[in-house]
């Protein structure tokens, strides 16, 4: 067996980060370009997301229907989208196509056409789908919750808002091109069947031209406050708990991940014994950690219908509360299998792989090994748990519901 | 890459199909049952699902903590799900829990479906329904299955109607079960890391025991019609729009073919429909696909739009499907044919989508296909047995269901 990761950062900034994998056909590709969300100008939220529409209509010396019908005959499976802090394209297939279509993303990314009436239609379709977020009150939760919070410009919706999506113009969506899409804190990876010295000279030829400045950030502000209602004629409520947590670079990240699991991790996990399996006042409900670089959340569901919703919260609250007491032995040894058994599955997949360095190499600057990974999740006795626990009072709680009727907010 | 496939019938008639892959991390497992809403007598309407709840409530010899617990303990990936026409029960885990893991999912398919638990659920299955019922594309698509098939059995809800859940009794669920449950109505899908001699060795160990059943399925045939209706609700902002005809069975030859048109007319990226109602935005999604079921088949086409432009986007979909009958090219097809061997070799590579595409193809037609195979036939699809397809299904009759404000 030879080396299994390769990372390589270009002068112009651009981090190539490549996994080979044994016994695999494909190849799985995950581009992260330094415009999420947070980065949308101020005045101009959604912005990153019209541009991953619009970089696609036409690039290079390919027409919009030229360049998706190239990438078809790849048989690239693509998807691309909008997080807080990237714009990410992804792609998949046998591992010699996934290399191909690295040119026709050097074009896309690079050189993109960005015609006004793709502008325009871009924008409509924006639209549409932020018209849409009503319509299915737990999308609406989940990001209200975000909105109220996460500080200002992380909590924003990448859907943008409809007063800036109106204010926006193909003129300011090139400028925003011109100054996000940029090869400094750009992570190209790649893993699968794949040589690195072949893909460094692809990606060399392809990307060793790009160039960039580093993109402007935005100031933050505190959210709006820690409780909000939005009143909806909706069958169920939808219930959204937040509170703050370590970021994952902290030493205590796997402690955090443990009580984590034991709170809702598998079936056995505390809020679904608890309001679930026991209480039957819910289908879905769950919490989970949550990462921004520099910091963590964590992030609970549930939804119920309207007249149990209040002890839905008042039940999903005294689980967070006990959890301050302490986590015993077994769940602590159930929560690590969990962990563990995932992380391990992950190597099945290279679009997960993929996605899973370039996470790492964002996070930390590095790619860790799954040998690192085992070890820290082994490492993490009960003690340390309960004593940070015990320390780390869940809290405080940021609380959205989304229905008929507001609810009366547990003391 | 080395897949190979392995067969073996127990003698009490539990069939066990198996593909190894010396390559993978994990093994995954499914336990496939022939049984589904469509199976369902009115009055139990939504047993098949509320039943699949109530497999992980416990056996004789564990209680529901017990199953949660043991399942978690052994780091499984685990869940279930009913459809119109099967229920299936599954966990990926790793390779050294493997027999953890299939005595577990023998004991989830033997419940002693207590009344106090039976109880609780029904509590999480209303909750269920009513989550549905917030989410448009949901209600939609229910409806739709009910106008489409008519009388046909396709028409009934997985979920059931809360009047059905809160009439249905712990003993009708109990009868459910053991006229469905058994060898000669389900198999056991294998995939991933293992020894075969090893797992029939086992699976004889903790299913062998079980009672055949003899679960015949009404095959009346559909009679559909062209119709449209509306449905309005005056809180949503958006048009929601779908529609059916009739296309091959999964058990027809053209069913490969179907998916190939399926990617030409709807795929969501370069297809017919993106490039006349998306690009454009007039509208915000448009698909086109196709649903095999048992001995009958459906075309669909769904498509979300601002109310104003719904007709508009209805206009243009019905034209493209006229069009595509007479002007397909060679090369629109060999790329969705190159899309489609990808997603093949993708899902190859992890055990749990191969599992349960095995398991479902054995429900279906008791055949096992390589990912060979499956990329030969897709091969051998051409324009002509394209246009061959679209005589055979002219997309006629067609129900059209839309919901929206007005």
């Amino acid at each position: 067996m030879g080396e299994r990761f390769f990372q390589h950062t270009f002068a112009n900034g651009l981090a190539l980060l490549c996994e080979r994998m044994e016994g695999m056909q494909s190849a799985g590709m995950t581009f992260l370009l330094p415009a999420g969300s947070a980065s949308d100008p101020v005045g101009a939220s959604g912005s990153a997301t019209i541009l991953s529409d619009l970089v696609l209509r036409g690039a290079g010396t390919r027409d919009s229907r030229q360049l998706t019908e190239y990438l078809d005959s790849l048989g690239l499976r693509r998807s691309a989208s909008v997080g807080v802090h990237h714009t990410r394209f992804g792609s998949a297939a046998v591992a010699s196509k996934v290399i191909e279509g690295l040119a026709v993303f050097a074009d896309i990314i690079q050189r993109p056409h960005m015609p006004a009436e793709g502008f325009e239609a871009a924008r409509d379709l924006a639209l549409q789908a932020l018209a849409g977020v009503d319509d299915e009150p737990r999308q609406k939760l989940m990001i209200k919750l975000r909105e109220w919070h996460l500080p200002f410009p992380y909590g924003r919706n990448s859907m943008g808002s409809e007063e800036d999506l109106q204010k926006l113009t193909p003129e300011k969506a090139r400028a925003d091109h011109a100054g996000r899409y940029h090869a400094k804190g750009a992570i190209l990876a790649i893993a699968g069947n794949i040589d690195f010295d072949n893909v460094r000279g692809v990606v060399e030829q392809q990307f060793g031209n790009w160039n960039g400045q580093t993109p402007a950030t935005i100031a933050t502000k505190a959210p709006p406050g820690r409780v909000h209602h939005e009143t909806q004629d909706s069958e169920q409520t939808h219930i959204g708990i937040a509170w703050p947590s370590i970021p994952e670079t902290d030493p205590d990240y796997y402690t955090v991940r443990m009580a984590c699991e034991v709170l809702s991790g598998g079936m056995s996990g505390r809020l679904f014994t608890e309001v679930r399996e026991k209480r039957g006042l819910c289908y879905s409900v769950w919490a989970g950690y949550s990462s921004l670089k520099g910091q963590g959340s964590i992030l609970g569901y549930a939804g119920t219908s309207n007249e149990r919703a209040q002890a839905t919260l008042d039940c999903f609250v005294g689980e967070l509360h006990r959890l301050s007491n302490g986590v015993t032995a077994e769940e602590l040894s159930r929560a690590k299998i969990g962990l563990k058994a995932s992380t391990i599955m992950q190597g099945e997949s290279t679009s997960a792989r993929a996605g899973a360095i370039a996470h790492d190499y964002f996070m930390r600057g590095r790619i860790r090994d799954l040998e690192e990974i085992k070890a820290a999740i082994d490492g993490v006795t009960v003690d340390q748990v309960n004593a940070y626990l015990k320390k780390h009072q869940p809290g405080p709680f940021t609380i959205v519901t989304v229905g008929p009727k507001e609810l009366k907010l547990p003391v | 890459m080395p897949l190979t496939f392995h067969y073996k019938q127990l003698s009490n008639g539990l069939d066990i199909v198996a593909e190894r892959n010396p390559e993978a991390h994990s093994i995954a497992l499914g336990l496939f049952v022939k049984t589904g809403s469509r199976d369902e007598q009115t009055n139990v309407n939504g047993v098949s699902h509320f039943l699949e709840h109530m497999m992980f409530k416990g056996s004789s010899k564990y209680t529901w903590e017990d199953v949660n617990r043991i399942f978690d303990e052994i780091g499984a990936k685990y869940n279930a799900f009913t459809t119109q026409e099967m229920t299936a029960y599954y966990a990926n885990v790793l390779p050294e829990f493997t027999e953890r893991a299939l005595e577990h999912l023998s004991h989830l398919l033997r419940p002693a479906i207590r009344v106090e638990d039976f109880t609780t659920e029904k509590k999480v299955i209303l909750e269920e329904i009513a989550m549905y019922r917030d989410d448009p594309g949901h209600r939609l698509y229910e409806k739709l299955m009910e106008e489409h098939f008519g009388r046909h059995p396709l028409s009934m809800s997985i979920l059931g109607s809360p009047e059905s859940i809160v009439a249905l009794q712990r003993d009708q669920m109990a009868e459910y079960f053991q006229r469905r449950y058994g060898p000669g109505n389900m198999v056991l899908s294998v995939t991933g890391k293992f020894e075969f001699d090893e797992v029939v060795k086992l699976t004889e160990k903790y299913c062998g025991a079980w009672p055949r059943v003899d679960a015949p399925r009404q095959q009346p045939d559909p009679i559909y019609k062209q119709r449209k209706i509306d449905m309005s609700d005056a809180k949503l902002n958006r048009q929601y729009t779908m529609a059916m005809t009739p296309g091959p069975s999964a058990q027809d030859e053209r069913r490969f073919a179907a998916h190939i048109l399926s990617d030409v007319i709807g795929d969501s990226d370069g297809s017919r429909f993106y490039w006349a109602l998306v690009d454009n935005a007039i509208a915000e999604e448009a698909d086109f696909g196709f649903y095999p079921h048992d001995s009958c088949g459906s075309f669909y086409l769904a498509f979300t739009t601002d109310p104003a432009r719904t007709e508009k986007a209805m206009t243009i979909a019905m034209a493209e499907l006229e069009r595509a009958k007479t002007d397909l090219n060679d090369e629109e097809v060999e790329r969705a044919k190159n899309k489609i061997a990808s997603g093949l070799v993708l899902q190859g590579e992890v055990p749990i989508g191969r599992m349960r595409s095995i398991g479902s193809q054995w429900i279906y037609n008791h055949e096992y296909r390589s990912l060979e195979q499956d990329m030969a036939t897709v091969e051998a699809v051409n324009t002509d047995s394209l246009r061959q397809l679209m005589k055979d299904f002219p997309f006629d009759p067609m129900t059209i269901v839309s919901l929206g404000p007005k």
